[in-house]
């Protein structure tokens, strides 16, 4: 029996490189020996792609794409379909969570410079990645066509409408309509349900092609490939299989944890998952008091809201996630990780990150003075953290890097 | 020692594996129960009411429940006597080989003595059998008895939805769950007197 | 290295501090907009119990004997809501839903047209089923209490939560009249107690805008009207999200499979991390 599948498996084998897939990217693929939590949300970012996978796929069939329908059908996946609220709240969750792992996976490669060279590719796959979540989470969030779909929508529409000449009819295009109408939810749900995803997937498989290339980082920006065995392994690394994976188990454990307890009990996230203005069926004449994007845009609606511009508050909102893909080369520091760096990279890495928190916060609620002021505050900062970068990390004064890890 | 230690480890891998597989049962429920039919269905499909004493005798009406054609025929008074005319034609005259719900109570198979209410769908591959009432010979059968011929595939029911010896057809058609209330006959649900 | 540990730490610590600081001071200012409830002030606290089926099915007696002439909920199934309530099919039927044609699996779709209601009301009166997941269970609590007498209405109320409501206040024979009213309240000092003056009395100051039913003007009195206003906000909620109870039982089990889960694979991969840091 066993020798029959050897067998088989030899067959396979010599046909299909699955063996020695298996040991170069799992079984014997060399990780750097010592990391922290932070580079655990690659991992957990990957199981919640899983589970936006499976349960959308489920959310496809009860889901209506219709003007008549789709709001109508969402309370019917809650209601009429059995556990239909368990697929609902699961993808409700999953898109939150997935930002916040992404984010926190971006913040770790801000802090520790996994973007440094040979690692550009993997950063810019890793940026395009991030792109095409927020394309997807903001087709997402108008198919249940409820007021905040609807009056989400009209505004991110109409910010095409801010580029010249062709604004307008760019909008109508998109729309399909005169309004965001059944006809504007139908394409929107092709794209959510089928174009992004594959983009996205493919793009994962890119990113992490691109890492397995170059090796994976470590807090310490010790290059592990410099101290090699024998065998030509790196002393510092340990094989994927299972220590790794044993690693990012306890990480999904917990996650997971934190997954249940907000999509159990929290699902709404307090009106930041799902806003309670979406329970109201989409209505084009009446827009709602306070239209705030979920939290995983507000930084970016934040910014757009602090210039007094429409064309503007486009290109600054475009520019503040198109900077990132330039990071790579802004960075002249020696050193890669915030341990050795500079007190000016720890300060500007600081600000940064208490600004985006805030802008996220002025984001999601309605606007006053003060709140415009501090708004434009924090934006400048954003952009002074990475347009200061060439400057602030070539020359500040940064500690030796250790020779192992 | 190092004996001891694997066998720590063994026992956590055992257990983290069991766990671990224990949870997919869990986390496929939802999945699985999804698909069962939603209350919207199972609202749509419960009971539908008729009247039948407008029906002429003889005569054969199709309703459709759960989107599924259910005949009910009134029978004449010659169709009641002859009711076991074909008998020795007859594959399970009892209706022994199918869950029969109201077995023995009316030669009609149903809970009225005049009436028969049965799933108007071949219990062969799905078609809808049609009905041939008259008592002479057809193109299938020399000596028809009257009852119901399944184009499709030749299967030959009797009036009461008795399925014939040597057609593919395997069982006899269903009695769905009715009742009468007067002459207001409902399907679908059973309750209420004969 | 433990210098430098500490060090990240400390920036870590400054920046969570500045962060949580300057959340609170943006907070501070939106206090002061004027929340949902509107001239109410703070909305009434509301806190649900949907495992106590007893008020939820007062709740849906009030519901339907007073609200659902006029308010749908369309996306509720009657036999859903008696099975879900534990209110035997026979009972809910024979007492509760007065449209005799109505099946279980019915859509509780109301029995008012939009255009005649509209025409009565001015606005055709809402669907209810998600209400409480729009405006907030705190809200219809707040809301349904807060009916005040004003000639200068159409149906000669207000309302402090819902300023210029259409809904005429429809419990009123259960409530008795509720007024306006302005009454003496002690003056609050800096320090936040009572103000006193330099003999001990209390400074007091008058006040408008008091909610106050004269006594015996209705069927119930205030504890009984409040906590009939609960039983109906508590269906309101059971409504907005009938597997709401279910959820949350679930989430237990689900949150404690974890728990074991990660202690199990933290165990294992201590076991495994002894490999390679002896």
């Amino acid at each position: 029996m066993s020798e029959m599948v050897g067998k088989l498996f030899g067959w396979v084998n010599s046909r299909l490189p699955v063996s020695n897939t298996f040991e170069r990217h799992l079984s014997k693929h060399p990780v750097p020996s010592k990391v922290n939590f932070w580079y655990l949300f690659g991992a957990l970012a990957s199981v919640v792609l899983i589970i936006q996978i499976v349960s959308g796929i489920w959310l496809i069939m009860p889901y209506s794409n219709t003007e008549e329908e789709a709001f109508a059908s969402i309370e019917y996946i809650m209601r009429d379909v059995d556990y239909g609220w368990v697929i609902r709240y699961m993808h409700t969750t999953g898109a939150s969570m997935f930002f916040a792992v992404v984010y926190l996976h971006m913040f770790r490669g801000l802090l520790y410079g996994s973007y440094q060279k040979p690692k550009e590719l993997v950063w810019i796959f890793g940026c395009t990645i991030y792109l095409a979540m927020m394309a997807e989470g903001f087709l997402g969030y108008v198919l249940p066509y409820g007021q905040m779909s609807y009056w989400g929508a009209q505004v991110i529409i109409s910010l095409f409408g801010a580029i010249p000449y062709i604004g307008e009819s760019l909008e109508l295009w998109i729309r399909g309509d005169y309004y965001i109408s059944g006809i504007t939810v139908s394409r929107f749900f092709a794209l959510h349900v089928v174009a992004l995803p594959l983009v996205l997937i493919a793009l994962v498989f890119l990113h992490l092609v691109a890492l397995h290339e170059v090796g994976a980082g470590n807090p310490e920006g010790v290059d592990i490939e410099e101290h090699l065995d024998d065998d030509g392994v790196p002393l510092d690394s340990v094989p994927f299989f299972p220590y790794k994976v044993l690693n990012a188990l306890v990480g999904i454990g917990v996650f997971m944890t934190v997954f249940a307890i907000i999509m159990f009990f929290f699902p709404e996230g307090g009106g930041y998952f799902i806003e309670m203005a979406n329970f109201e069926e989409a209505n084009p004449l009446v827009t709602p008091e306070h239209i705030a994007p979920v939290w995983y845009y507000s930084p970016y609606y934040a910014m757009l809201r602090a210039v007094p511009d429409k064309l503007g508050g486009l290109i600054v909102m475009g520019s503040a996630v198109a900077i990132l893909f330039v990071v790579p080369w802004l960075d002249k520091s020696k050193v890669a990780s915030i341990r050795y760096k500079g007190i000016y990279s720890k300060v500007a890495l600081a600000l940064f990150g208490i600004s985006f928190i805030t802008l996220g916060y002025l984001g999601t609620v309605s606007v006053t003075e003060v709140r415009k002021t501090m708004s434009v505050i924090c934006t400048v900062i954003y952009f002074a953290f990475f347009l200061l970068m060439p400057i602030y990390t070539k020359y500040e004064k940064t500690l030796e890097v250790p020779e192992r890890l | 020692m190092q004996e001891k230690d694997n066998t720590r480890r063994k026992v956590l891998i055992g257990l983290t594996s069991a766990v671990g597989l224990s949870g997919i049962p869990f986390a496929a429920t939802p999945f699985i129960a999804a698909w069962n039919p939603s209350a919207k269905a199972k609202a749509a499909g419960a009971s539908v009411k008729l009247d039948v004493s407008k029906m002429q005798y003889g005569q054969q009406i199709q309703v459709a429940w759960r989107k599924q054609p259910v005949f009910v025929v009134r029978h004449t008074k010659e169709s009641l006597e002859n009711i076991d005319s074909a008998l020795p034609k007859l594959a399970d005259p009892n209706s022994d080989q199918i869950e029969e719900p109201y077995k023995g109570q009316n030669p009609t198979r149903s809970k009225s003595s005049e009436y028969t209410v049965m799933v108007g769908v071949c219990t062969h591959l799905g078609c809808s059998p049609k009905y041939h009432p008259e008592v002479e010979p057809k193109p299938w059968d020399a000596s028809w008895a009257g009852g119901f011929f399944c184009p499709c595939h030749g299967s030959m029911f009797d009036m009461v939805g008795r399925v014939y010896k040597g057609v593919p057809a395997p069982t006899n058609l269903p009695v769905p769950p009715h009742f009468f209330d007067g002459s207001i006959l409902t399907i679908g649900e059973d309750r209420g007197t004969a | 290295m433990i210098k430098k540990q500490s060090n990240i730490l400390n920036i870590k610590l400054s920046k969570f501090l500045v962060a949580i600081g300057l959340l609170v001071s943006i907070n501070g200012i939106d206090a002061a907009e004027g929340g949902p409830c509107k001239d109410y002030g703070e909305c009434d606290e509301f806190k649900y119990s949907l495992n106590d089926m007893a008020s939820l099915q007062r709740g849906a007696s009030t519901f339907l004997n007073y609200c659902y002439g006029c308010h749908s909920l369309q996306y509720s199934r009657w036999g859903r809501v008696s099975k879900d309530l534990q209110i035997p099919e026979e009972i809910f039927f024979d007492n509760l839903v007065f449209d005799k044609s109505i099946k279980p699996g019915d859509l509780m779709i109301g029995s008012m047209s939009k255009e005649q209601s509209a025409q009565w009301f001015g606005v055709a009166p809402p669907d209810l089923t998600l209400v409480s997941r729009v405006r907030g269970d705190d809200w219809i609590y707040s809301y349904l209490r807060a009916y005040y007498e004003d000639s200068s209405k159409q149906y000669g109320v207000n309302n402090l939560v819902y300023p210029g409501t259409a809904m005429p206040n429809v419990l009123m024979a259960l409530q008795g009249n509720q007024k306006l009213v302005c009454k003496d309240v002690p003056v609050i000092a800096k320090n936040g107690g009572e103000k006193r003056d330099d003999f001990g009395n209390t400074i007091t100051k008058e006040k408008c805008g008091y909610l106050k039913v004269d006594v015996g003007s209705g069927e119930l009195n205030k504890e009984e009207f409040d906590s009939l206003i609960y039983d109906l906000t508590n269906f309101l909620v059971y409504v907005g999200e009938p597997a709401k109870a279910e959820r949350e039982r679930m989430g237990w089990y689900v949150i404690f499979y974890f728990l074991i889960f990660t202690a199990l694979s933290a165990l294992l991969y201590r076991e495994y991390h002894k490999d390679y840091h002896k």
